[in-house]
């Protein structure tokens, strides 16, 4: 009998273009509705992109705002979990260097800096992630691992990045990766999986979850909202700025996701897609989709969130887990936003338009980052059994 | 079973550019922190049994970068104010540079390894964390080897000294190749200790570890990490056995 604790998800928090609170991000997407917009200050700059998944709750001018996102996500997470940083690991991915005109001047603040001082009332193990897009992913699932394994009891992972800044916006550009301005409707500058689509738009973003382990939550009483049963690591090993053609490095991950999960791609319910809306990204992302569902693959429903709220580098990973989470716990799996004619070798199961009721209990939920790094996690409704357990023990 | 097999540390790309033109060709593009930390890497893995399942811990540098990041990040700041940010076009390396993964990324696409990754972040400490994950990788019998390597500068400035570093471990039990002995890991343990002087730099604290081991007579060894390289929130003490 293995000796792997069972690890479940307790408390969340979601920073995104779509809201200041993970209830704004889930109802954002049921509406099929696009948080990205024309960014006022970056129109004023001569940039060539102007628009991006805005942070509306802190003000963009506040030079701390790369801390203050991701703080205000952590104490949600913390809130809704009733725990205490304290008794917590901190695995979380702090994105980006900070690059910034400030009331003083340039402000130049490496990433490491701000995680040092949001890791300071965490008891550990603290681990800063970079593995690019995948890193929110990531920090999810070897939160997981750690607790899985008795290296924590419990820990907030998660991610948070602030890129709608000059720098960046001129820098993701020159990899030909973000959608520059055309005279279109700035909502619908990422559209992922479409036949339009031409890069994805950068966004501000955080997102924090509480794991911890299913009989600390059932000692605590806690609410649960879904169970990580599983993750994958791999690497392209191909290029630096281009996923493989055949999609095998985010083939790789999922397959051992599964593995790990010891759960057959039949038992996938749902997929929250990376769904960048970068030209090739999109097109590695389908075929390795299609492979690893082999014959299901039109009948597994496919969703991605950066159609409506950016793409948010080290935070886009759990944000999306955020959405896995409530696909979970609702059964309902959202539509992509701005998707509306599927691009060619595109072709999935894609929630269009409209939400849709499968009663979806099995999600995956992959992230497949620049460089090359993969990662991939499940999770899994926790039956109303024990879920109820956990609630009346408190 | 963790063992130490090999370990190698950089500090000068003159003598990289003289003795492995091949690993030159390949690093030249990129800042000082990422080829030093491929240079170590690409001398470590040498001992590896197979250097296209090695699981790959690598830590970004905790110094923002390089001195033409910090440049970029000036002139487009400056450019910010005065609306002329049209006209700017970066070189992708530096933006690849700045998403912090880059020496990982490198790594495997030169040596076809698509096995577990981790990436850690440049804040201060990572590097003990890193071997942490390293033996929690090896103990758990997902892997059978574990790359861990860094690379960083003193200072974000031209000119400015550099160095790194990468330590190949693995669950066969073979001498480590600098000492002729063997170096079995044991443990990292973390104690409440909170620092204040800490210098947050990718590579130093893993150097520091190496020159201990180099230096035991043999034994049980405990290194307690000097307090600069920690995270200034634990202490660290490594405990290894050297036979």
């Amino acid at each position: 009998m293995s000796n792997k604790r069972r690890v479940v998800i307790t408390g969340m928090g979601a920073l995104s273009a779509l809201g200041a609170t993970r209830h704004e991000l889930w109802n954002g997407l049921l509406a099929n509705r696009s948080g990205v917009r024309r960014v006022p200050r970056l129109v004023n700059s001569g940039i060539t992109v102007t628009t991006g998944g805005e942070v509306e709750a802190v003000s963009a001018e506040n030079v701390d705002r790369d801390r203050e996102i991701a703080n205000r996500t952590i104490e949600d997470a913390l809130a809704e979990s009733n725990r205490d940083a304290a008794e917590c690991g901190f695995i979380w991915s702090t994105g980006l260097d900070t690059f910034q005109l400030g009331p003083n001047g340039f402000v130049h603040r490496s990433a490491g800096q701000c995680f040092s001082n949001l890791s300071s009332r965490f008891t550990g193990p603290r681990r800063m992630i970079a593995a690019a897009c995948a890193s929110g992913t990531q920090a999810v699932g070897e939160a997981f691992r750690l607790i899985q394994n008795g290296h924590a009891d419990a820990c907030v992972a998660g991610g948070s990045s602030v890129m709608l800044t000059p720098f960046y916006l001129i820098g993701f550009a020159g990899l030909q990766a973000v959608a520059v301005d055309n005279g279109d409707d700035p909502a619908m500058a990422c559209r992922p999986f479409d036949k339009r689509r031409k890069g994805f738009a950068l966004a501000d973003g955080a997102g924090a979850m509480v794991l911890e382990t299913l009989d600390g939550a059932r000692k605590r009483g806690a609410k649960v909202f879904a169970e990580v049963i599983g993750f994958g690591m791999s690497q392209d090993a191909f290029d630096l700025n281009r996923p493989c053609d055949d999609g095998a490095g985010a083939e790789l991950c999922m397959r051992r996701a599964f593995l790990d999960a010891d759960l057959a791609s039949e038992q996938i319910d749902a997929v929250n897609a990376h769904a960048t809306a970068t030209y090739s990204g999109d097109l590695a992302e389908a075929i390795a989709l299609r492979k690893v569902f082999v014959e299901r693959w039109h009948t597994v429903p496919v969703s991605g969130a950066k159609g409506a709220i950016g793409h948010a580098m080290a935070a886009a990973g759990v944000l999306e887990a955020i959405v896995a989470a409530q696909t979970c716990a609702t059964g309902i799996v959202p539509p992509t936003v701005n998707l509306n004619q599927v691009g060619e070798g595109c072709e999935l199961d894609h929630v269009i338009g409209e939400p849709r009721d499968v009663n979806a209990a099995t999600v995956l939920s992959v992230s497949f980052g620049m460089g090359g790094q993969n990662a991939a996690i499940i999770l899994k409704r926790v039956s109303h059994k024990e879920a109820q357990e956990a609630q009346m023990q408190r | 079973m963790v063992y130490l097999v090999a370990s190698a540390t950089r500090n000068d790309l003159q003598s990289v550019r003289e003795s492995s033109p091949e690993i030159w060709r390949q690093v030249r593009r990129y800042n000082l922190p990422v080829q030093l930390a491929l240079a170590a890497a690409d001398e470590a893995i040498r001992a590896s049994h197979d250097p296209s399942s090695v699981a790959l811990i690598s830590l970004a540098p905790c110094q923002p970068g390089s001195a033409d990041l910090y440049r970029w990040g000036n002139v487009v700041t400056a450019g910010m104010s005065t609306g002329t940010l049209g006209n700017l076009r970066m070189n992708p390396t530096q933006t690849l540079h700045a998403v912090d993964n880059l020496a990982l990324s490198a790594f495997a696409i030169s040596h076809g390894n698509r096995s577990y990754c981790l990436g850690l972040g440049g804040a201060a400490g990572q590097a003990w964390s890193g071997l942490e994950a390293v033996q929690e990788r090896l103990d758990s019998g997902l892997e059978e080897e574990a790359l861990l390597m860094a690379g960083d500068q003193d200072a974000a400035e031209e000119g400015a000294p550099g160095l790194g570093v990468a330590l190949l471990f693995s669950i066969r039990a073979k001498p480590y190749s600098p000492s002729g002995r063997m170096v079995r890991l044991i443990s990292i343990k973390r104690t409440r200790e909170r620092a204040s002087d800490v210098v947050p730099h990718a590579a130093n604290g893993l150097a520091g570890l190496l020159s201990a081991i180099v230096e035991h007579r043999g034994g049980e060894m405990s290194y307690v990490v000097p307090p600069q390289h920690t995270d200034g929130l634990s202490g660290v003490t490594v405990s290894l056995e050297v036979l």
